[in-house]
């Protein structure tokens, strides 16, 4: 582990990873203490100042009702890392089990696991979170119920893939010859082994649930107003391009930054777990 | 000493990398005489393949690799040659047979478009009737009896032996003066490994071609080369006619070698003793009698 | 060529068979709708009579294994039922605005593969140097931002900063094609009307490319990894201990076998792709199935929902088979069957 935060440190991509996903998960946690204006992430309303471009006061400017719009941006990343990480703490033990007993057990368990996998990743991921998102209330919680849905496949299909060829391997064999349980040799001994190749794929997707969810109440159908969210602010602020460009511009560089920090250290994860495997 | 095909003169090749500097070749001689078998013989991480490697001029493009020594072939300094001259000579005047048959050769493409591929380097013209003609009669050299159906193949439709042998006789069709065999036949089993040798010996010896053989088992090379050198962490530490060493090895290095060859007479494979210290003695050279060297 | 056949009659039972289990799925999702959708159908106004004679209609009233029979044998007839949103059948709806999408998809899809692989064969190329480093920057941006941030960013910059494209649309309103088959690049060449083929292009040329920019940073990544890795494998060597020339070896030694997996990722972004093209209508007033599709869910039109849902699930299933194809068609192991080992 020493090892692999030598090599995260030695090059500039992944340390600009790191900074980018710091900032953003500081920003999130601490926006009370950052944010100018906190009771702006509810229903405030102030025409005095309202669509005002960026300025001293107001970093990024103001929304279509005088909301400080750096302040409600602080506040939709505390939003988006909440139910990116909600998400994946439901999907990838859910994804992973249904793996791992399909490679492992093999025949009939896994033809019915993969083919329902299957069937989840045929459908197009956003068409299936949109179309669950449509007959559930729009809400937080429904969100994230509809995001876990379309997630948990690709990690049925990865862990899948993963233990078809660790199965094959002699200490998985070693520990059958002793009489191990089934459960021992799926958990304790397979499992540990896929875990480089789970932690990276988590790491890059905790950006990509930031970047669906943020799609989903772009079209309407996620979190509603007045909860701050990038993805609604571009969507309203599209309508006054381009004299409002800072609307539609900084809550799209917000998903941008927070995204690409993700990106950036999963791929230098993807590097240093590969090759140390 | 221009006479001999191949003539190397404290060849030292160096690689960079993130870490610095390392030096994996410290100034090594050889030389390979017109129609003559050469073993360099070395356990692997000794050298001896980026030797090979560097011969056929491999090494000269890539960055990273710093070369400094003489390779003359056929009495030219291969440093002198441009790039675009050093390819001219690779796959005409000499050419390589490589370790892994399957793999080494090309996967989507059929045996007889990799054989055009080759006769091409000589016969620009070369087409596929011209190809099946020139590779047909290579293929039954090398005793492979139904060389149509071989032609039409891919490299996954045939067995490992038959990929080894459909590489030998690809390597021998433009004629090369120098052929360069990089432990052929590891991948496969012993009696095809057998089989293969004594083919290539052959062939080599009805072409007058000189050959470079690299391996790791000196049980192989006691039956196929002349002459041998044999090579430790980057360094020659002994080198001679092949029987002469055989009878009387000199060096430490190569006693550890030939009591690791597995004999039938004796139980068991005796281990290589750890004394790197003794390994790293000077070179013992045997006088050479007869053989122009 | 019959190994081929073999598989690819293999992988469509196989489709079919998912297909069958996307349309229980998407039949189970619009069903376990908490509100009623007659109700919402009907607006507050309704007597509880109209209410009650749209649920027989919709077959609300029976139980769902049922309702699920008549929607298959409906589909075996060709039809979806009827949209409560725009009360026309689902059928003529999407046969409406699938052409427009599709059209962008693949406009999208061209520029991903001709701008993606070469991206991914000149990073590999360079392999560690500042060219490597700057593709794997560029395409990681990429795939980090949601198509419609891209839409955003991309019509700022160069439709009303640098007005080189047009905002938004399919076409000029100056020109006037007549529908032959929806797809509007065929109808242009069809009515020979080459210059509102032209300004039908321009008008693709944006939304089109906010759409690929995230598959024109994965498909470079790929190439890149695949080459990369296909450098390495001694057919390459072998290749340059004979001499051939650096190019050739690139383009027949490297560039096909690395392919081969490329390729299926490509089938993967075109489904991303197929969901994307959502967002960037939606910036681009482009006349395709984001604005219907939006509106069924919102308005929980079901039949509209699972009829959409499952002609892009096709479309997916559709380009994945094609996909197959090809990789058959490049790969002599699967073209001639593994007689051996």
């Amino acid at each position: 582990m020493n090892r692999a935060v030598q090599i995260i440190l030695s090059r500039p991509l992944s340390i600009a990873g790191s900074v980018l996903i710091a900032v953003v998960v500081l920003s999130a946690a601490m926006a009370d203490l950052l944010a100018p204006f906190p009771d702006h992430r509810g229903t405030v309303v102030d025409f005095s100042n309202f669509n005002q471009p960026p300025s001293r006061q107001n970093l990024m400017g103001t929304d279509l009702v005088g909301r400080d719009l750096f302040s409600r941006i602080l506040y939709a990343y505390r939003l988006s890392l909440i139910l990116g990480a909600v998400v994946l703490a439901l999907a990838v033990p859910v994804g992973v089990t249904v793996g791992l007993v399909a490679g492992y057990f093999g025949g009939w368990v896994r033809f019915v696991l993969m083919r329902t996998t299957d069937v989840f990743l045929s459908i197009p991921p956003l068409v299936l979170a949109m179309s669950i998102m449509g007959v559930l209330e729009p809400t937080l919680t429904n969100g994230m119920i509809a995001v876990t849905v379309m997630w948990w496949p690709w990690y049925s299909r990865l862990v899948h893939n993963l233990t078809l060829a660790e199965r094959e391997e002699g200490y998985v064999l070693a520990a059958e010859i002793i009489g191990a349980s089934r459960f021992h040799v799926m958990f304790r001994e397979i499992l540990p082994n896929c875990v480089p190749a789970i932690l990276t794929k988590m790491t890059l997707d905790l950006g990509f649930v930031i970047l669906i969810a943020s799609s989903l109440s772009f079209l309407g159908l996620g979190v509603q107003p007045p909860t701050p969210d990038l993805g609604s602010m571009v969507a309203e602020g599209a309508q006054y391009l381009p004299d409002s460009w800072w609307l539609t511009v900084f809550p799209g560089l917000a998903i941008l930054v927070a995204v690409f920090g993700f990106n950036l250290l999963g791929d230098a994860l993807r590097e240093i777990l590969g090759t140390e495997q | 000493m221009t006479d001999n095909i191949l003539d190397i003169q404290d060849l030292r090749l160096s690689f960079r990398s993130h870490g610095g500097v390392t030096e994996v070749l410290h100034g090594v001689s050889l030389s390979v005489a017109p129609e003559e078998r050469v073993a360099l013989v070395g356990e692997s991480g000794s050298g001896k393949s980026v030797t090979a490697r560097a011969v056929l001029g491999l090494l000269q493009s890539q960055r990273s690799a710093q070369i400094t020594g003489r390779i003359l072939f056929e009495g030219r300094d291969l440093a002198s040659l441009s790039g675009a001259n050093r390819r001219k000579l690779r796959g005409t005047k000499m050419s390589m047979i490589f370790q892994d048959p399957v793999s080494s050769l090309n996967p989507l493409f059929r045996i007889e478009d990799q054989f055009r591929e080759v006769l091409r380097r000589s016969e620009r013209s070369a087409d596929m009737r011209r190809t099946r003609e020139v590779a047909g009669k290579l293929l039954r050299d090398v005793s492979i009896d139904d060389p149509e159906r071989v032609l039409a193949s891919f490299p996954f439709q045939l067995s490992g032996g038959m990929n080894q042998r459909v590489m030998i006789a690809m390597a021998l069709v433009n004629e090369p003066s120098l052929l360069i065999a990089d432990e052929p036949g590891t991948a496969l089993d012993v009696t095809v490994q057998d089989q293969t040798l004594k083919l290539m010996r052959k062939l080599a010896d009805d072409r007058r071609a000189a050959v470079f053989f690299i391996s790791h088992n000196l049980g192989v090379v006691r039956e196929f080369s002349n002459r041998l050198y044999v090579i430790y962490q980057g360094r020659i530490v002994e080198s001679g006619p092949t029987g002469s060493i055989f009878d009387d090895p000199r060096h430490p290095y190569t006693k550890a070698l030939l009591a690791a060859v597995p004999r039938i007479t004796r139980a068991g494979i005796p281990e290589i003793e750890e004394s790197p210290e003794a390994f790293s003695a000077p070179c013992e050279i045997h006088e050479t009698a007869g053989v122009a060297a | 060529m019959s190994a081929v056949l073999k598989l690819l009659a293999g992988r469509l039972a196989i489709s079919l068979l998912v297909l069958a289990g996307v349309s229980m799925l998407i039949f189970a999702i619009a069903r376990v709708i908490p509100g009623d959708p007659a109700r919402i159908a009907l607006g507050p106004n309704a007597t509880p009579e109209q209410v009650e004679k749209l649920r027989q209609e919709l077959r609300l009233d029976q139980p769902i294994w049922l309702q699920y029979g008549h929607f298959l044998s409906d589909l075996s007839r060709g039809e979806l039922g009827t949209s409560l949103y725009t009360n026309r059948p689902v059928t003529r709806d999407i046969a409406q605005f699938l052409p427009a999408t599709l059209e962008l998809i693949l406009a999208a899809g061209i520029l991903m593969i001709c701008i993606g692989l070469p991206l991914g064969i000149v990073a590999a190329k360079n392999e560690g140097g500042f060219i490597d480093n700057l593709v794997r920057v560029v395409s990681l941006l990429g795939v980090s931002a949601p198509s419609f941030v891209w839409a955003v960013i991309l019509m700022i910059l160069f439709a009303f900063f640098l007005p080189l494209f047009p905002i938004a649309g399919r076409i000029g309103t100056q020109f006037d094609v007549p529908q032959i088959t929806g797809f509007l690049f065929v109808d242009c060449l069809l009515t020979g009307k080459l210059d509102a083929l032209a300004d039908a292009l321009w008008h693709v040329a944006l939304p089109a490319f906010a759409l690929a920019l995230s598959g024109i940073g994965q498909a470079a990544r790929l190439t890149r990894a695949n080459m990369v890795e296909t450098y390495r494998r001694p057919h390459i060597e072998m290749a340059r201990s004979y001499g051939f020339p650096e190019w050739r070896i690139a383009r027949k030694y490297a560039f096909r076998p690395s392919l081969i997996p490329s390729l299926t990722i490509i089938g993967l972004d075109f489904a991303a792709m197929l969901g994307n093209a959502f967002l960037v209508e939606a910036i681009f007033a482009w006349p395709g199935l984001s604005r219907y599709g939006v509106a069924v869910i919102l308005r929980k039109d079901l039949n509209a929902i699972v009829g959409t849902v499952l002609i892009i699930s096709a479309a997916f299933l559709i380009a994945n088979l094609i996909v197959d194809l090809l990789i058959a068609l490049i790969n002599p192991r699967i073209r001639h069957g593994r007689d051996r080992s």
